[in-house]
């Protein structure tokens, strides 16, 4: 009834529309949103899309062979006659390069953040940021091409020196650090003031001297080194590792500059160094999204074709003692990248699938990852606004 | 803890911090420093008389009578090389027949060393591959050639725990007592009369198409192959990526189907570039068949799907970053939603869109293994653009792991793949620097 | 029918009541017929749960100037953005009661917000000039509504602008990009890009809280100016600036419409202790 009353008076001009040309509108707008949320969605379907038809491409390995012999043995011979479908060895490699990388780049990356967010001042990390940017930007292959002409042969020729140096220049600060820490623990509970200064240059000398030896030591035994490859887990570690770098960096800082200033002014109150406010306070506070960020630094190192293709050396073995970085490795994405060109012609084959079952290996691990550091972030929103 | 201590702890917590931007810093410079300054040398170097003959015969290029002359003049020094080797030959079928099987090999290595710094010797069957037409082309491979022609490189295995090691030997010692063993003092002396090295400037190396797989010429069908496979996924990713995140940002209301549609876009920003590749080969190719087998625009295709969450990501940030008073102002002012998007928001968060955009395109130039499978090729030369939906193209990205890890002379040709390295770092890097300058501006023009 | 006809003289006597609010003796008359513009029945805002806007009701006569006042988060920002429905951009905020403007229902059925905003427009807090040239700006509601031939344009940047009293300020760079004027321009600009949409009220809310004394009384004067020819409703902090500009004021607390006099008597004889309390300044 209402609906006919307005539509008998005449509105000629007025702001109140007839039912009819309402409905239109509505109609209208509701098809309009309609077509912008399919556009919306056509993300969520590719990911669906992705999930389908590498799967549907992965499952039939499995069929064919099972599951035991993909993920216990490290036989690989997939051109052989018959072939063996090992793949331990090229997931291993896939851990170990991961591991090593993140090894390197969490810390650094960790660091690097803090320094950003809560140590530098504006003027420097204006220069600072446009590094890592570019760090960034530079395409994989670059790296890759870097690791593999560059860095390989450096490696190969000067392996013992400069493993001696690294060791030098990155441990003797730490060990130095440590040295002045351990004798202040260890004479803080002595209450005469005489006595304890005394042993305290004795500790302070005596723990010099213990470490100096094992500088020295560890040196010696890292300068007999021999490098046999210089394409080895070490190589692409350290490169994916800086890769991996932007990503770590900016995702922390994000996550550091959350937390508000409130906790910092009410550490600093309290008598805390920089460090002790950073460490006590900050970094519990921002724990969740720096792990978050871990979480995405690794994956991007896991998931990296070009540089384990071109400097890992692609030889599909544990290495020998399992801890060895300094053997060739392969890894799983180099290892779809190198083999699909040989099987692709034969559609159908368990050498074609089972690149495809490594594909969806890497895509589920990537998968679980990116949901368990979402889940992370959005928890630490939550808690840092108080829900 | 002793306060001296705790001070010295703080110092040294802000030096970690410091050192590993340092670190980062060193190694932007350690990677991009022998890059850029080997990748100079494929356009400015030294080049040989081989060179200019190489560019005109191939390219049609340079002057040919200047040419005739260096090369007349060259040959008057080459010819004393090639008459002490007829000349050796002609020895050495005097000698008793077990001497003269011990010099034959010896020999051999000689002239084959002797063709690969002058190129094939007068009588010899003009060569297949191109590359052996010529000598050598860039003056510091014609010293290492040099040094293969005087040495003869050994191994020393007499240490079975130590790597053997390279040692040489000269050669000349080997051809005491004949004739040829005056070819070696004097090719070393007259190295430089007969090729004529100066410096070369080869813009070529950027606007010309590969000569026998990148032996000689330049990298152009790379360039534009990069180029084509980036504006490509640009074309698909970019109206996609603004449209879906106009929707995420003006339409979409807080609930179950909106966090997952924002899962499954980190989702997507989170899958392996691999991983890609093979969902392209599956399914643009398999299944779609968007064409025969490989080409440009599955590649494109594979690569707009990467980019996708980045540019959907810049995008909505930039929309957010509109101050909300110009929405409210284009509203109160009788202005549809759809119209306050369209002639407000949308052109006010255009730069930052942009400043996405571009990054997006440099990554889509700079991966490989997106287009592995779907898009690239490793000899090729340039395509038209009305290829694009039926062949695949070399690529800046693709060809130098090609050039570097399975060309069958991938040592003999770094000045290639270094100049194609150094190209493709210029063209990220530049895109990046001007989204760098872009977000400048923006923040200058927004401040008024 | 007879529920219709309570309703009529009921409204009738509040007709009546609201006239005296709007005229009385010593207030200058504006030519018009006095009818009621906008009017509250039992009308409230929430955001979610809560009640912003408590069951108000009032009715606002063309042509004459009313102000808003009360303690900052009383809710007279939000009644103002209603009239427009501007609140619209907040998803939680819903309404209840009757808001009838021109008679008709702000939020029916079918009302067409877009077209009822061309009528009822608002000048917000900070000056919000598009980042567009002068002109641009200028055009740009006139353009929404159909109208594109350059020199009818220009003809209504020059009327409206004129109309804003900052014509002389910026005739020569219309071509300049807004965000280059002062704070008082920009907002004397939005002001004009508002007019020229030729609407039929002007909501201003707090238009010169950002700005200094000498924009602030550019402003108060441009709202004289305006006086007479359009409805206009200003929300103010600023009690001296009530009662400098407007003929009818009201005093919202907590939500809740405590008292609509006319300016003169609310500042000198208020009827309610706590509008007494507010405008001598014994909490704010």
């Amino acid at each position: 009834m209402a609906e006919e009353s307005v539509g008998e008076r005449n509105r000629t001009n007025t702001f109140v529309l007839s039912a009819r040309k309402r409905t239109m509108q509505k109609a209208a707008k509701t098809a309009g949103e309609g077509v912008l949320f399919a556009v919306a969605s056509f993300v969520a379907v590719i990911v669906l899309f992705i999930f389908y038809f590498v799967a549907r491409d992965a499952v039939p390995f499995f069929q064919i062979r099972g599951f035991s012999e993909f993920f216990t043995s490290s036989n690989w011979y997939p051109a052989s006659d018959p072939a063996e479908f090992g793949a331990l060895a090229i997931i291993y490699g896939s851990l170990m390069v991961t591991l090593g990388s993140a090894l390197i780049a969490v810390p650094m990356g960790v660091a690097a953040a803090i320094c950003l967010s809560d140590i530098l001042p504006f003027s420097i990390r204006q220069y600072a940021k446009p590094v890592i940017e570019m760090l960034a930007a530079i395409p994989s292959v670059a790296f890759g091409f870097f690791a593999l002409v560059i860095f390989a042969p450096l490696m190969q020729n000067n392996g013992g020196p400069m493993l001696m140096w690294a060791w030098w220049i990155l441990v003797s600060p730490f060990m130095l650090l440590a040295v002045i820490v351990i004798s202040d623990l260890l004479t803080t509970k002595i209450k005469e003031q005489k006595r304890r200064q005394q042993l305290h240059i004795f500790f302070l000398i005596f723990f010099g001297f213990l470490s100096i030896l094992l500088l020295f030591k560890v040196g010696t035994v890292l300068y007999g080194i021999q490098i046999l490859t210089g394409t080895n887990a070490l190589n692409v570690s350290i490169i994916l590792s800086f890769m991996a770098l932007p990503t770590i960096v900016s995702v922390s800082e994000d996550a550091l500059q959350a937390v508000g200033r409130d906790l910092r002014e009410g550490s600093y109150a309290l008598g805390a160094t920089r460090a002790e406010t950073i460490i006590k306070t900050i970094l519990p506070a921002a724990s969740s999204g720096i792990l978050a960020a871990v979480i995405l630094g690794i994956m991007r190192a896991l998931g990296e074709t070009m540089v384990v293709w071109m400097a890992s050396g692609n030889s599909s073995q544990i290495p020998e003692p399992w801890f060895n970085y300094l053997q060739a490795i392969r890894t799983l994405t180099a290892t779809i990248a190198g083999d699909m060109g040989e099987a692709d012609q034969v559609t159908g084959s368990a050498r074609f699938h089972v690149l495809f079952a490594m594909g969806l290996l890497l895509l589920v691990i990537s998968f679980i990852s990116n949901l368990v550091s979402e889940r992370i972030v959005v928890r630490q929103r939550k808690i840092l606004s108080g829900q | 803890m002793n306060i001296g201590t705790r001070k010295i702890l703080d110092r040294s917590f802000t030096a970690v911090g410091i050192g590993s931007i340092i670190v980062m810093a060193l190694a932007l410079m350690f990677v991009v420093v022998p890059i850029v300054t080997n990748g100079i040398g494929a356009v400015f170097f030294t080049g040989t008389v081989e060179h200019r003959k190489m560019l005109f015969n191939e390219f049609k290029r340079g002057d040919s009578q200047g040419l005739s002359s260096e090369v007349a003049s060259s040959d008057r020094y080459r010819s004393k090389v090639y008459d002490m080797l007829t000349g050796f030959e002609a020895e050495l079928e005097t000698m008793a027949p077990e001497k003269k099987k011990e010099y034959k090999e010896k020999y051999a290595q000689v002239r084959s060393a002797v063709q690969a710094l002058l190129g094939p010797l007068p009588g010899d069957s003009t060569p297949m591959l191109t590359r052996f037409k010529y000598g050598q082309t860039r003056w510091e491979k014609a010293e290492e050639k040099l040094h293969d022609l005087l040495y003869e490189s050994k191994w020393d295995n007499s240490n079975p725990n130590v790597m053997s090691k390279e040692y040489f030997v000269s050669r000349a010692i080997g051809f005491e007592g004949t004739s040829l063993v005056k070819l070696f003092p004097y090719v070393k002396d007259n190295l430089e009369k007969m090729l004529l090295p100066d410096f070369t400037v080869y813009w070529g190396f950027i606007t010309d198409s590969s000569v026998d797989s990148h032996f000689f010429g330049g990298i152009w069908p790379e360039i534009q192959g990069t180029f084509f496979l980036a504006i490509g996924a640009m074309l698909f990713a970019f109206p996609l990526g603004v449209v879906a995140a106009v929707y995420f940002t003006e339409y979409a209301k807080p609930g179950f189907l909106n966090s997952m549609l924002r899962s499954a876009n980190s989702t997507l920003a989170g899958v392996p570039s691999i991983v890609f590749g093979m969902f392209g080969l599956a399914f643009f190719i398999n299944t779609m068949k968007v064409s025969e087998s490989k080409s440009v625009i599955a590649g494109a295709l594979t690569l707009a799907i990467m980019i996708l969450p980045t540019i959907i990501r810049a995008a909505e940030e930039a929309i957010l970053a509109v101050p909300k008073t110009y929405r409210e102002a284009s509203l109160s002012l009788g202005s549809t939603k759809w119209n306050t998007i369209a002639t407000v928001i949308l052109p006010a968060a255009l730069p930052g869109i942009l400043t996405g955009a571009v990054i997006s395109l440099g990554r889509a130039a700079g991966e490989t293994a997106p287009i592995i499978f779907t898009a690239a090729v490793s000899v090729g030369s340039a395509i038209g653009l009305a290829d694009v939906f039926s062949s695949p193209t070399p690529a800046l990205s693709w060809n130098i792991y090609n050039l570097a890890s399975e060309h069958e002379a991938a040592s003999q040709i770094r000045h290639v793949q270094y100049g194609m390295v150094l190209a493709l770092v210029s063209i990220v890097l530049l895109l990046n620097l001007s989204a760098i300058v872009l977000r400048a501006r923006i923040s200058k023009k927004l401040k008024g | 029918m007879t529920v219709d006809a309570k309703e009529t003289s009921e409204s009738a006597q509040l007709q009546k009541a609201t006239r005296d609010i709007y005229l009385p003796p010593e207030r200058k008359k504006i030519s018009g017929d006095d009818t009621i513009h906008i009017s509250a029945k039992e009308f409230s805002i929430y955001y979610g749960d809560f009640e912003a806007v408590k069951r108000v009701s009032v009715d606002i006569i063309s042509k004459y100037v009313t102000a808003i006042i009360g303690p900052s988060g009383c809710g007279k920002s939000t009644f103002l953005r209603a009239i427009n429905r501007m609140n619209d951009l907040i998803p939680s905020c819903h309404t209840t009661g009757a808001l009838l403007f021109d008679g008709e229902d702000v939020y029916g059925k079918f009302t067409d917000e877009v077209l009822l905003r061309k009528k009822v427009g608002m000048v917000f807090q900070k000056p919000n000039p598009f980042p567009k040239s002068i002109f641009d700006n200028i055009a740009y509601g006139p353009r929404l509504h159909g109208v594109n031939d350059k020199k009818k344009l220009m003809e209504i940047v020059e009327r409206s602008l004129k109309k804003a009293a900052i014509w002389d300020e910026v005739c020569d760079r219309l071509d300049k990009n807004a965000l280059g004027l002062s704070g008082g321009q920009q907002q004397r600009l939005c002001v004009a890009r508002t007019l020229a949409v030729e609407p039929e009220v002007l909501l201003l809310d707090e238009p010169t809280s950002a700005l200094d004394p000498k924009a602030t009384a550019k402003i108060e004067d441009l709202i004289q100016e305006l006086r007479g020819s359009y409805t206009i409703m200003i929300v103010t902090h600023n009690m001296q600036q009530a009662s400098r500009v407007s003929d009818s004021t009201m005093f919202f607390y907590e939500g809740v419409l405590v008292e609509h006099a006319s300016t003169a008597q609310l500042f000198t004889n208020p009827k309610d202790p706590m509008t007494e309390d507010y405008i001598t300044g014994r909490f704010s």
